[in-house]
């Protein structure tokens, strides 16, 4: 059973995970189907990854009921660990890799509440950062917002590494979807959107399209899938509108690379384009 | 958000089971499809099928109707503003036959390879795909007719006659057979042509034929003739000349009331053909509409109507003839086409509903974005605001722009594409572009150029990064130190920089001399790089054998200090065979700076912390071996200067 699959950044290798505790990459150029590499290192149904931006190389992470997240990287051609994580109490639900701008940083949702944020710190080191007690019960996914810097109307001088704001939301087993910030090196708990009356099952932070408004998409146990929407910079004030509720348990969002399109996965196996 | 007032179209995908989940991922052209059991292990099918919405951006035919079709809409964006609106309508209707001359062109050649092959699967393929085209190209002559041309009454009559005459070319093809064969005025088909060409308003050709039945018939003369003389005598509207509209009008009734009288009294009675014909020239209904089969579709009945009934028509008079015409004609069949729809929108002049169901109906952006680009430049469109604020116009070329990313070759032309958006095309495009896979580094520098002249700077630096870091990977230190150079990325080539000297000092040897002499004042990036660009420098003196320009500039690189710390041990090293030069090649003060920089050296290495392993302790001993070698030399040198001076010869550096 294939819990999740997905395309690197061009659309050239796809890689997917299953119940078999595999992980595998096929080359998928011009059609083809070429199986590149067999991953072996879970030791329970692996439930997502997601591929890191190819400036730093070809780097997977994978998470899984086993507690564990691995990042693995290709060198020379060959496949193998990275990095693996083991610092969960229970299965890890989502991992997602953050915007380039800031480096390699993955935040990882656990079933034991807790996301952790793994930021890769140079020379085959990781400095993790544990969020406790996230989500009451669980953790079941996590987004990133796109890199906006404060003020990036004007301009700043170059060569200064500009400030950037981290920002990411997050779904649990709480029915709450939560946006944290991080400031002073802290993650702090930022915003706590309530609107479903169940589970929260996905997230998806869309793509900016320079617009000042932020939009956020929930899906959840109780069929409804809503849209977020924040309209002043300083990310304060939240609407929710709902964009429809279906019959039956609502699983994953995903918004396309422009984000004019959000796609939906529901429990009566359709998946429905919105635009 | 607007409602859609459209069922979605269900596409299913196979082999997913009751019970199960279907999981998805976007791709770049396509969504991913897999049955799965969300967050539940399990069992089941472990294909991933691939759900691609746009087929035709691959066809290798189809592909010339992209280019061409850019190549025109670049050079609509460019017509000036301030040009008087009539020569800008010429222009537009110019612009508007070049589009449609592409899509036939397209539209033969797909003709002649559905026509010639052996491939049952292709011939159908192409066969469509001519259909589609015929269809997208009737609607435009359409709407280059109604709306952009926007003829008034009286040439409007004319301008549908042509639409109706280029659509129906079966005529041509069966009036040729007739022509062709031994006595034309007896082949079986040869009074549907008449008919079809009294119908299409061909009247030369019409009387042409008849001459040729006729001759056959020399006891009807007479009823040729009158036939022959009504057929002449038809009124043409004539928009060049002096007549008015209300002239014509008044001219039109006569010959109509004289085509009445004819019927009225009986002259063709005895010959049922040419009773027929008359009966069409007076616009009977009853008579038009038995030749269904020879009109063929709904609105050529229309059209043929309006001819014989009201040459006169207004545009804002069609709807209701349109309406009406489709109704009588279609009255077998209760619901009307998507085409039929379109063209009944049209006549209603509601050019909205055109675009919106043209968009539904097709599954390529091509048509309704170039088509409402075209007529948005003809000011036609009112601003329709979408979900998202962008005008109509600009959302069409967005989809059909982000469409063509996909393509390995055509993204390039959704460049300029975006370019003439101005709301999202920018953004749309720093989306978009950072996907393209950069496989050879000439593709890289296509896009990075494309990025640099729109100051797309992140994108620029995105992709210089990733192709440092790839060439880094494959060891290509040259690649990799000038992409980071493109990229401003003074870190990174502060690292590169350190490998190239690592490998000096492995190999004793520089790697990719060519970019490190030639690297101007990109030099200055990072003081690594600058290190490296003056120390190869230095090596090149040497070998010209230019030695008190080396020493120079190897004094400076050793006071600068911009040398990394465990380098100094090597470029002191380096001033040993200078030193050991039968000339004097320093000067007592560059002599003094030598002795400073090795007694500082010394005492940095005798300042080592007690403790340090055994390899560490035999490099600093052979770096204090080296050092006192290096005083030695340096004391010999000076005391050879001061002999120089001594003896009054000029000692170099004075």
């Amino acid at each position: 059973m294939v819990h999740d699959a997905q395309m690197d950044y061009y659309g050239t290798r796809l890689a997917t995970c299953s119940s078999d505790r595999t992980v595998k990459i096929f080359d998928v150029k011009n059609g083809g189907q070429i199986l590149v590499a067999d991953l072996r290192g879970h030791e329970g149904p692996v439930w997502q990854v997601a591929w890191a931006h190819p400036m730093f190389g070809n780097i997977l992470a994978s998470c899984s009921y086993d507690r564990k997240v691995i990042i693995w990287k290709e060198e020379n051609g060959a496949w193998d660990k990275m990095y693996e994580y083991c610092g969960h109490e229970s299965s890890v639900n989502s991992v997602c890799w953050g915007p380039y701008d800031f480096g390699l940083i993955l935040a990882c949702g656990s079933s034991d509440g807790a996301i952790s944020l793994l930021t890769f710190t140079g020379d085959q080191q990781w400095d993790v950062k544990k969020i406790s007690n996230a989500h009451t019960i669980g953790c079941n996914a996590v987004s990133w917002a796109p890199a906006v810097v404060p003020g990036s109307l004007i301009d700043q001088p170059s060569g200064q590494k500009p400030n950037y704001i981290k920002r990411f939301v997050s779904g649990g087993c709480d029915n709450l979807v939560k946006l944290w910030k991080e400031e002073d090196g802290q993650w702090k708990e930022d915003q706590k959107l309530e609107a479903h009356s169940d589970w929260v099952r996905d997230v998806g932070w869309a793509p900016s399209i320079g617009l000042p408004t932020s939009t956020i998409a929930s899906c959840s146990q109780d069929g409804r899938v809503f849209i977020w929407t924040c309209d002043d910079p300083a990310g304060n004030t939240w609407t929710a509108k709902l964009l429809h509720k279906f019959s039956d348990v609502v699983w994953h969002v995903s918004w396309s690379i422009t984000g004019n399109i959000l796609a939906v996965s529901g429990g009566d196996n359709k998946v429905a384009y919105t635009l | 958000m607007e409602e859609l007032d459209v069922e979605p179209a269900i596409t299913n995908i196979p082999a997913a089971s009751d019970g199960k989940h279907l999981g998805f991922a976007w791709g770049p052209g396509d969504i991913l499809a897999y049955e799965t059991l969300y967050m539940a292990p399990g069992s089941g099918c472990s294909f991933i099928h691939e759900v691609r919405k746009d087929e035709d951006i691959y066809s290798p035919i189809l592909r010339k109707l992209f280019n061409e079709s850019h190549h025109i809409f670049v050079g609509l964006q460019t017509i000036r503003e301030d040009l008087p609106s009539k020569n800008k309508k010429t222009q537009f209707v110019s612009i508007s036959k070049n589009y449609r001359s592409v899509i036939r062109a397209c539209m033969e050649e797909l003709q002649q390879v559905a026509v010639s092959t052996k491939v049952a699967e292709v011939a159908t393929q192409y066969g469509n795909q001519v259909s589609i085209l015929l269809a997208i190209e009737l609607i435009w002559n359409l709407c280059e007719v109604l709306f952009i041309d926007a003829a008034p009454a009286g040439p409007l009559l004319l301008h549908l006659l042509d639409w109706v005459r280029l659509h129906k070319g079966d005529v041509d093809e069966k009036a040729r057979e007739v022509l062709q064969s031994e006595s034309p005025a007896e082949h079986h088909d040869y009074w549907d042509v008449v008919v079809s060409y009294v119908l299409q308003g061909r009247f030369e050709e019409a009387r042409q034929m008849l001459v040729k039945q006729a001759t056959l018939q020399p006891a009807a003369r007479n009823m040729y003739k009158l036939m022959d003389t009504l057929l002449s005598k038809m009124p043409f509207y004539n928009p060049g000349g002096t007549q008015t509209l209300t002239e014509f009008d008044v001219k039109w009734r006569h010959w109509h009331e004289e085509v009445d009288r004819c019927l009225q009294d009986n002259s063709f009675a005895s010959n049922q053909h040419l009773e027929i014909i008359c009966k069409i020239l007076v616009g009977d209904e009853d008579t038009l509409l038995e030749h269904k089969e020879l009109l063929s579709t709904w609105y050529h009945f229309l059209v043929t109507r309006l001819l014989f009934c009201h040459p006169t028509v207004k545009p804002t008079e069609l709807h209701y003839y349109a309406q009406s015409c489709m109704t009588m004609f279609l009255d077998l069949r209760s619901v009307p086409e998507p085409l039929d729809s379109i063209l009944l929108a049209a006549f209603e002049f509601d050019i909205h509903q055109v675009i919106k169901d043209c968009s539904i109906a097709l599954n390529n952006w091509w048509f309704v974005a170039h088509l409402t680009d075209l007529l948005d430049h003809c000011k036609l469109l009112q601003s329709h605001n979408l979900h998202f604020g962008s005008n109509l116009r600009e959302f069409l070329l967005l989809e059909y722009a982000s469409g063509l990313f996909t393509h390995h070759s055509l993204w390039q032309l959704a460049v300029d594409y975006f370019d003439n958006c101005p709301e999202f095309g920018h953004v749309y495009l720093e989306l978009q572009i950072e996907r393209v896979p950069l496989d050879t580094e000439r593709k890289a520098l296509k896009v990075l150029r494309i990025c640099e002249q729109r100051q797309m700077s992140e994108q620029v630096r995105s992709i210089c990064k990733i192709m440092a870091m790839r060439a880094l990977r494959n060891n290509r230190l040259g690649s990799a130190l000038s992409w980071s150079i493109r990229a401003k990325d003074a870190a990174f080539a502060t690292l590169i920089s350190e490998r190239f000297l690592q490998d000096y000092c492995a190999r004793g040897t520089f790697s990719d001399l060519d970019l490190i002499d030639n690297l101007g004042p990109a030099m200055l990036l990072s003081d690594r790089l600058t290190f490296l660009v003056k120390y190869r420098e230095f090596h090149k003196l040497y070998e010209e054998n230019r030695f008190s320009e080396a020493a120079k500039l190897l004094l400076s690189l050793i006071t600068a200090k911009i040398a990394p710390r465990s380098f100094w041990m090597t470029l002191l090293t380096d001033a040993l065979p200078l030193l050991e030069q039968k000339e004097v090649i320093f000067s007592a003060d560059q002599t003094h700076e030598l002795m400073f920089c090795l007694e500082e050296l010394t005492s940095s290495l005798n300042t080592t912390a007690p403790g340090t392993d055994r390899t560490m302790q035999v490099r600093i001993s052979s770096c204090t071996q080296t050092c006192n070698r290096l005083q030695i030399k340096i004391l010999r040198c000076k005391s050879a200067i001061t002999i120089a001076m001594r003896k009054g010869k000029n000692a170099p550096g004075f």
